[in-house]
Protein backbone atom coordinates (compact mmCIF):
# COMPACT_ATOMS: atom_id res chain seq x y z
CA UNK A 1 0.00 0.00 0.00
CA UNK A 2 2.66 2.51 0.92
CA UNK A 3 5.17 1.12 -1.78
CA UNK A 4 2.52 1.55 -4.16
CA UNK A 5 2.00 5.06 -3.10
CA UNK A 6 5.70 5.74 -3.13
CA UNK A 7 5.82 4.19 -6.60
CA UNK A 8 2.69 6.46 -7.80
CA UNK A 9 4.48 9.65 -6.09
CA UNK A 10 8.06 8.13 -7.95
CA UNK A 11 6.80 8.32 -10.90
CA UNK A 12 5.21 11.98 -10.93
CA UNK A 13 8.19 13.70 -8.94
CA UNK A 14 11.24 11.68 -8.57
CA UNK A 15 10.78 11.87 -4.92
CA UNK A 16 13.30 8.67 -4.78
CA UNK A 17 17.16 10.65 -6.20
CA UNK A 18 16.24 13.88 -3.69
CA UNK A 19 15.74 11.14 -0.73
CA UNK A 20 18.57 9.19 -2.25
CA UNK A 21 20.92 12.79 -2.46
CA UNK A 22 19.96 13.63 1.25
CA UNK A 23 20.31 10.58 3.17
CA UNK A 24 22.09 8.12 1.02
CA UNK A 25 24.99 10.11 0.37
CA UNK A 26 28.46 8.33 0.97
CA UNK A 27 30.52 9.54 3.87
CA UNK A 28 33.60 8.91 5.31
CA UNK A 29 34.23 6.55 8.39
CA UNK A 30 33.64 9.38 11.14
CA UNK A 31 32.63 9.57 14.68
CA UNK A 32 29.69 11.09 17.13
CA UNK A 33 31.20 14.60 17.13
CA UNK A 34 30.03 14.67 13.30
CA UNK A 35 26.06 14.60 14.46
CA UNK A 36 26.68 17.53 16.11
CA UNK A 37 25.00 19.43 13.26
CA UNK A 38 22.16 17.16 12.67
CA UNK A 39 21.89 18.02 16.49
CA UNK A 40 21.37 21.38 15.88
CA UNK A 41 19.24 21.23 12.74
CA UNK A 42 17.10 18.86 15.26
CA UNK A 43 16.60 21.99 17.84
CA UNK A 44 16.34 24.36 15.39
CA UNK A 45 13.10 22.39 14.50
CA UNK A 46 11.83 21.88 17.78
CA UNK A 47 12.26 25.31 18.20
CA UNK A 48 10.34 26.19 15.33
CA UNK A 49 7.42 24.47 16.18
CA UNK A 50 7.25 25.19 20.07
CA UNK A 51 8.06 28.53 19.01
CA UNK A 52 4.97 28.47 16.38
CA UNK A 53 2.66 27.30 19.48
CA UNK A 54 3.90 29.84 22.00
CA UNK A 55 2.58 32.38 19.53
CA UNK A 56 -0.96 31.08 19.90
CA UNK A 57 -1.00 32.66 23.37
CA UNK A 58 1.97 35.51 23.78
CA UNK A 59 1.12 38.81 23.07
CA UNK A 60 3.64 41.22 22.31
CA UNK A 61 2.98 44.40 24.26
CA UNK A 62 3.93 45.75 27.54
CA UNK A 63 0.58 45.21 29.20
CA UNK A 64 -0.07 41.94 27.93
CA UNK A 65 3.69 40.08 27.11
CA UNK A 66 4.11 39.32 31.11
CA UNK A 67 0.80 38.29 31.73
CA UNK A 68 0.27 35.98 28.52
CA UNK A 69 3.59 34.33 29.65
CA UNK A 70 2.15 33.40 33.13
CA UNK A 71 -0.85 32.28 31.60
CA UNK A 72 0.56 29.94 29.35
CA UNK A 73 2.89 28.56 31.89
CA UNK A 74 0.46 28.62 34.84
CA UNK A 75 -3.28 28.25 32.91
CA UNK A 76 -2.74 26.22 29.96
CA UNK A 77 -2.52 21.84 29.33
CA UNK A 78 0.73 21.28 28.66
CA UNK A 79 1.83 25.51 28.18
CA UNK A 80 4.81 24.89 30.98
CA UNK A 81 6.13 22.16 28.47
CA UNK A 82 5.73 23.70 25.59
CA UNK A 83 7.32 26.70 27.00
CA UNK A 84 9.96 24.75 28.97
CA UNK A 85 11.02 23.09 25.57
CA UNK A 86 10.94 26.68 23.94
CA UNK A 87 13.11 27.87 27.15
CA UNK A 88 15.85 25.27 27.14
CA UNK A 89 15.96 24.43 23.46
CA UNK A 90 17.32 27.96 23.18
CA UNK A 91 20.25 27.47 25.42
CA UNK A 92 20.98 24.29 23.39
CA UNK A 93 20.58 26.05 20.22
CA UNK A 94 23.89 28.05 21.69
CA UNK A 95 25.61 25.12 23.09
CA UNK A 96 24.77 22.93 20.20
CA UNK A 97 26.18 25.55 17.36
CA UNK A 98 29.40 26.53 19.12
CA UNK A 99 30.35 22.80 19.38
CA UNK A 100 29.62 21.87 16.03
CA UNK A 101 31.51 25.12 14.95
CA UNK A 102 34.63 24.22 17.14
CA UNK A 103 34.13 20.78 15.73
CA UNK A 104 34.80 22.04 12.26
CA UNK A 105 37.53 24.30 13.21
CA UNK A 106 39.76 21.37 15.33
CA UNK A 107 38.66 18.97 12.20
CA UNK A 108 40.05 22.03 9.49
CA UNK A 109 37.24 21.13 7.86
CA UNK A 110 36.60 24.57 6.94
CA UNK A 111 39.17 24.38 4.28
CA UNK A 112 38.75 24.18 0.48
CA UNK A 113 36.31 23.30 -0.55
CA UNK A 114 33.94 23.94 1.73
CA UNK A 115 34.97 27.80 2.83
CA UNK A 116 31.48 28.74 1.75
CA UNK A 117 29.89 26.36 3.80
CA UNK A 118 31.64 27.83 6.80
CA UNK A 119 31.10 30.94 5.76
CA UNK A 120 27.08 30.07 5.81
CA UNK A 121 28.02 28.62 9.32
CA UNK A 122 29.12 31.72 10.70
CA UNK A 123 25.87 33.43 9.77
CA UNK A 124 24.18 31.00 11.19
CA UNK A 125 25.62 31.48 14.68
CA UNK A 126 24.96 35.10 14.34
CA UNK A 127 21.24 34.29 13.66
CA UNK A 128 21.47 31.77 16.63
CA UNK A 129 22.88 34.49 18.57
CA UNK A 130 20.15 37.07 17.75
CA UNK A 131 17.11 34.74 18.46
CA UNK A 132 18.68 34.54 21.83
CA UNK A 133 18.95 37.99 22.49
CA UNK A 134 15.43 38.99 20.76
CA UNK A 135 13.82 36.17 22.58
CA UNK A 136 15.10 36.89 26.20
CA UNK A 137 13.26 40.15 25.82
CA UNK A 138 9.77 38.67 25.21
CA UNK A 139 8.71 37.67 28.52
CA UNK A 140 9.29 40.93 29.79
CA UNK A 141 9.73 40.22 33.25
CA UNK A 142 12.46 42.09 35.21
CA UNK A 143 15.45 40.20 34.09
CA UNK A 144 14.24 39.94 30.54
CA UNK A 145 13.83 44.14 30.74
CA UNK A 146 16.96 44.83 32.60
CA UNK A 147 19.14 42.37 30.25
CA UNK A 148 18.18 43.76 27.16
CA UNK A 149 18.92 47.33 28.86
CA UNK A 150 22.29 46.09 29.27
CA UNK A 151 22.78 44.36 25.92
CA UNK A 152 21.54 47.19 23.78
CA UNK A 153 23.55 49.62 26.05
CA UNK A 154 26.46 47.45 24.83
CA UNK A 155 25.84 47.77 21.37
CA UNK A 156 26.05 51.54 22.36
CA UNK A 157 29.61 51.83 22.85
CA UNK A 158 30.75 51.33 19.35
CA UNK A 159 32.66 54.09 18.70
CA UNK A 160 30.89 56.33 16.35
CA UNK A 161 27.65 54.77 15.74
CA UNK A 162 26.88 53.47 18.92
CA UNK A 163 24.01 55.45 19.78
CA UNK A 164 22.32 55.09 16.26
CA UNK A 165 22.50 51.44 16.83
CA UNK A 166 21.35 51.65 20.31
CA UNK A 167 18.68 53.92 19.22
CA UNK A 168 17.53 51.36 16.21
CA UNK A 169 17.63 48.47 18.28
CA UNK A 170 15.05 49.82 20.76
CA UNK A 171 13.48 52.18 18.43
CA UNK A 172 13.70 55.20 20.25
CA UNK A 173 16.07 56.45 23.27
CA UNK A 174 14.87 54.36 26.06
CA UNK A 175 13.87 50.49 26.31
CA UNK A 176 9.21 50.82 25.40
CA UNK A 177 6.24 48.74 23.40
CA UNK A 178 8.31 49.48 20.21
CA UNK A 179 11.56 47.65 21.43
CA UNK A 180 9.31 45.02 22.68
CA UNK A 181 7.29 44.84 19.16
CA UNK A 182 10.42 45.47 16.67
CA UNK A 183 12.53 42.44 19.06
CA UNK A 184 9.06 39.99 18.46
CA UNK A 185 9.15 40.92 14.89
CA UNK A 186 12.59 40.31 14.66
CA UNK A 187 12.47 37.27 16.88
CA UNK A 188 9.52 35.48 14.94
CA UNK A 189 10.33 37.15 11.81
CA UNK A 190 13.23 38.04 9.99
CA UNK A 191 15.51 36.01 12.05
CA UNK A 192 13.06 32.56 11.01
CA UNK A 193 13.38 33.47 7.54
CA UNK A 194 17.19 34.17 7.58
CA UNK A 195 17.46 30.97 9.05
CA UNK A 196 15.30 28.87 6.79
CA UNK A 197 17.52 30.70 3.74
CA UNK A 198 21.11 29.99 5.40
CA UNK A 199 19.92 26.35 6.46
CA UNK A 200 18.59 25.49 3.39
CA UNK A 201 22.04 27.08 1.65
CA UNK A 202 24.27 25.68 4.35
CA UNK A 203 22.63 21.76 3.64
CA UNK A 204 22.67 22.40 0.34
CA UNK A 205 26.84 22.67 0.35
CA UNK A 206 26.94 19.96 2.90
CA UNK A 207 25.76 17.50 0.58
CA UNK A 208 26.87 19.01 -2.60
CA UNK A 209 31.15 18.91 -1.26
CA UNK A 210 30.66 15.97 0.99
CA UNK A 211 31.75 16.21 4.65
CA UNK A 212 35.48 15.75 5.36
CA UNK A 213 37.00 12.81 6.64
CA UNK A 214 38.76 12.93 10.56
CA UNK A 215 42.62 14.30 9.77
CA UNK A 216 44.94 11.82 10.18
CA UNK A 217 48.33 12.77 11.73
CA UNK A 218 50.80 14.62 9.18
CA UNK A 219 47.47 15.86 7.02
CA UNK B 1 30.48 -13.08 2.16
CA UNK B 2 26.40 -14.30 1.85
CA UNK B 3 26.41 -13.61 5.69
CA UNK B 4 28.28 -10.75 5.87
CA UNK B 5 25.58 -8.82 3.25
CA UNK B 6 22.63 -10.41 5.72
CA UNK B 7 24.71 -8.68 8.64
CA UNK B 8 24.90 -5.61 7.17
CA UNK B 9 21.70 -5.08 5.84
CA UNK B 10 20.51 -6.32 9.41
CA UNK B 11 22.25 -3.23 10.95
CA UNK B 12 21.07 -0.97 8.47
CA UNK B 13 17.37 -2.32 9.31
CA UNK B 14 18.01 -1.70 12.49
CA UNK B 15 19.20 1.75 12.29
CA UNK B 16 16.01 2.26 9.91
CA UNK B 17 13.61 0.78 12.81
CA UNK B 18 15.72 2.48 15.57
CA UNK B 19 15.15 5.78 13.97
CA UNK B 20 11.73 5.67 13.01
CA UNK B 21 11.28 4.60 17.05
CA UNK B 22 12.96 7.32 18.31
CA UNK B 23 11.56 9.76 16.07
CA UNK B 24 8.20 8.88 16.41
CA UNK B 25 8.82 9.04 20.35
CA UNK B 26 10.35 12.61 20.12
CA UNK B 27 7.37 13.75 17.82
CA UNK B 28 4.71 11.99 20.19
CA UNK B 29 5.98 13.72 23.13
CA UNK B 30 5.93 17.65 21.12
CA UNK B 31 2.38 16.64 19.05
CA UNK B 32 0.47 15.35 21.84
CA UNK B 33 1.07 18.20 24.67
CA UNK B 34 0.24 20.35 21.69
CA UNK B 35 -3.15 18.93 21.09
CA UNK B 36 -4.26 20.09 24.82
CA UNK B 37 -2.11 22.84 24.45
CA UNK B 38 -4.27 24.66 21.27
CA UNK B 39 -7.54 23.32 22.43
CA UNK B 40 -7.45 23.76 26.01
CA UNK B 41 -9.27 26.84 26.99
CA UNK B 42 -11.93 26.12 24.23
CA UNK B 43 -12.91 23.04 26.52
CA UNK B 44 -13.21 25.01 29.91
CA UNK B 45 -16.33 24.55 30.89
CA UNK B 46 -18.13 27.89 32.61
CA UNK B 47 -20.20 26.65 35.18
CA UNK B 48 -20.98 30.51 36.51
CA UNK B 49 -21.22 31.92 39.93
CA UNK B 50 -24.44 33.42 41.57
CA UNK B 51 -24.84 36.58 39.97
CA UNK B 52 -27.05 38.81 42.31
CA UNK B 53 -29.65 40.88 40.43
CA UNK B 54 -31.05 43.04 43.93
CA UNK B 55 -34.50 43.16 45.34
CA UNK B 56 -37.41 40.74 44.08
CA UNK B 57 -39.61 43.43 44.46
CA UNK B 58 -38.65 45.35 41.75
CA UNK B 59 -39.98 42.61 39.02
CA UNK B 60 -42.93 44.00 37.99
CA UNK B 61 -45.64 40.95 38.11
CA UNK B 62 -46.67 39.74 35.23
CA UNK B 63 -44.14 41.62 32.85
CA UNK B 64 -40.65 40.49 31.95
CA UNK B 65 -38.29 43.26 34.21
CA UNK B 66 -34.66 43.68 32.36
CA UNK B 67 -32.01 43.53 35.28
CA UNK B 68 -28.53 44.82 34.49
CA UNK B 69 -25.61 43.79 36.03
CA UNK B 70 -21.76 44.11 35.44
CA UNK B 71 -19.77 41.06 35.94
CA UNK B 72 -15.91 40.86 36.40
CA UNK B 73 -14.80 38.27 34.37
CA UNK B 74 -11.50 36.25 33.29
CA UNK B 75 -10.35 35.92 29.50
CA UNK B 76 -7.33 34.17 29.08
CA UNK B 77 -4.98 36.80 31.28
CA UNK B 78 -7.31 39.83 31.10
CA UNK B 79 -10.20 40.01 33.66
CA UNK B 80 -12.88 42.27 31.97
CA UNK B 81 -15.78 44.10 33.07
CA UNK B 82 -18.97 42.09 31.13
CA UNK B 83 -22.34 43.58 30.95
CA UNK B 84 -25.20 40.87 31.94
CA UNK B 85 -29.06 41.36 31.44
CA UNK B 86 -31.13 39.29 32.25
CA UNK B 87 -35.27 39.36 32.06
CA UNK B 88 -37.12 38.14 34.85
CA UNK B 89 -40.63 37.36 34.87
CA UNK B 90 -42.97 36.55 37.88
CA UNK B 91 -46.79 35.86 38.25
CA UNK B 92 -46.96 36.01 41.57
CA UNK B 93 -44.34 37.73 43.35
CA UNK B 94 -43.08 34.54 44.53
CA UNK B 95 -41.47 32.13 41.55
CA UNK B 96 -39.44 33.91 39.02
CA UNK B 97 -38.38 32.83 35.85
CA UNK B 98 -34.96 34.16 34.48
CA UNK B 99 -34.80 34.35 30.39
CA UNK B 100 -31.55 35.25 28.67
CA UNK B 101 -31.50 38.32 26.08
CA UNK B 102 -29.52 36.63 23.38
CA UNK B 103 -31.86 35.50 20.82
CA UNK B 104 -31.23 31.59 20.07
CA UNK B 105 -31.41 32.24 16.33
CA UNK B 106 -27.70 34.25 16.29
CA UNK B 107 -27.15 35.69 19.40
CA UNK B 108 -28.58 39.29 18.94
CA UNK B 109 -30.03 41.10 21.97
CA UNK B 110 -33.37 40.77 22.27
CA UNK B 111 -35.84 43.70 23.90
CA UNK B 112 -39.12 43.50 25.82
CA UNK B 113 -41.73 45.86 24.46
CA UNK B 114 -44.71 45.93 26.35
CA UNK B 115 -47.32 47.18 23.61
CA UNK B 116 -46.44 44.31 21.99
CA UNK B 117 -46.41 42.45 24.24
CA UNK B 118 -43.20 40.67 23.37
CA UNK B 119 -39.53 40.19 22.85
CA UNK B 120 -38.62 41.43 19.73
CA UNK B 121 -34.90 40.93 17.59
CA UNK B 122 -33.87 43.54 15.90
CA UNK B 123 -31.75 41.44 13.48
CA UNK B 124 -34.18 39.06 11.81
CA UNK B 125 -37.46 39.68 13.15
CA UNK B 126 -37.48 36.89 15.50
CA UNK B 127 -40.36 37.34 17.82
CA UNK B 128 -41.25 35.75 21.80
CA UNK B 129 -43.81 35.47 24.00
CA UNK B 130 -43.93 36.70 27.71
CA UNK B 131 -42.53 33.12 28.80
CA UNK B 132 -39.69 33.37 26.10
CA UNK B 133 -41.51 30.54 23.56
CA UNK B 134 -41.27 31.75 20.19
CA UNK B 135 -43.69 33.04 18.48
CA UNK B 136 -42.14 34.05 14.66
CA UNK B 137 -39.43 34.86 12.81
CA UNK B 138 -36.65 32.16 12.65
CA UNK B 139 -35.39 31.42 16.37
CA UNK B 140 -35.54 27.76 16.60
CA UNK B 141 -36.21 27.52 20.22
CA UNK B 142 -37.30 29.07 22.94
CA UNK B 143 -34.88 31.74 25.01
CA UNK B 144 -32.78 30.35 27.44
CA UNK B 145 -33.01 30.48 31.17
CA UNK B 146 -31.25 30.53 34.12
CA UNK B 147 -31.85 28.97 37.28
CA UNK B 148 -33.30 31.70 40.24
CA UNK B 149 -33.21 31.59 43.90
CA UNK B 150 -33.90 34.08 46.92
CA UNK B 151 -31.83 34.75 49.30
CA UNK B 152 -31.39 37.29 52.48
CA UNK B 153 -34.25 39.28 50.34
CA UNK B 154 -31.90 39.19 47.15
CA UNK B 155 -32.47 37.78 43.97
CA UNK B 156 -30.34 35.63 42.43
CA UNK B 157 -29.22 33.79 39.14
CA UNK B 158 -27.27 31.10 37.82
CA UNK B 159 -25.88 30.80 34.40
CA UNK B 160 -26.24 26.98 33.05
Amino acid sequence: MLATLGNWLEERIGWRSVWATIFLRKIPHVNWLYTLGSATLFVAMVQGITGILLTIYYVPTPDHAYDSVVYITTQLPAGWFIRGLHHWGASAMIVLTAAHLLRVFFYGAYKYPRETTWITGVLLLLVVVGFGFTGYLLPWDQKAYWATTVGTQIAGLVPFVGDWILRIARGGPELSAVTLARFFGTHVWVLPAALASLIGVHLYLVIRNGISAVPSRGE
Amino acid sequence: MQSEGETKNGRRDFMRAAIAAIGGVIGAAIGLPAIPYVIGPALKSEQGDWIRLGSPTKVELDTPTLFKTTLETQTGWISTQEEFSVYILTENGQDFVAMSNICTHLGCRVRWIAEESGFFCPCHNGVFAKDGSVQGGPPPRPLDRFETKVEDGNLFVRRG
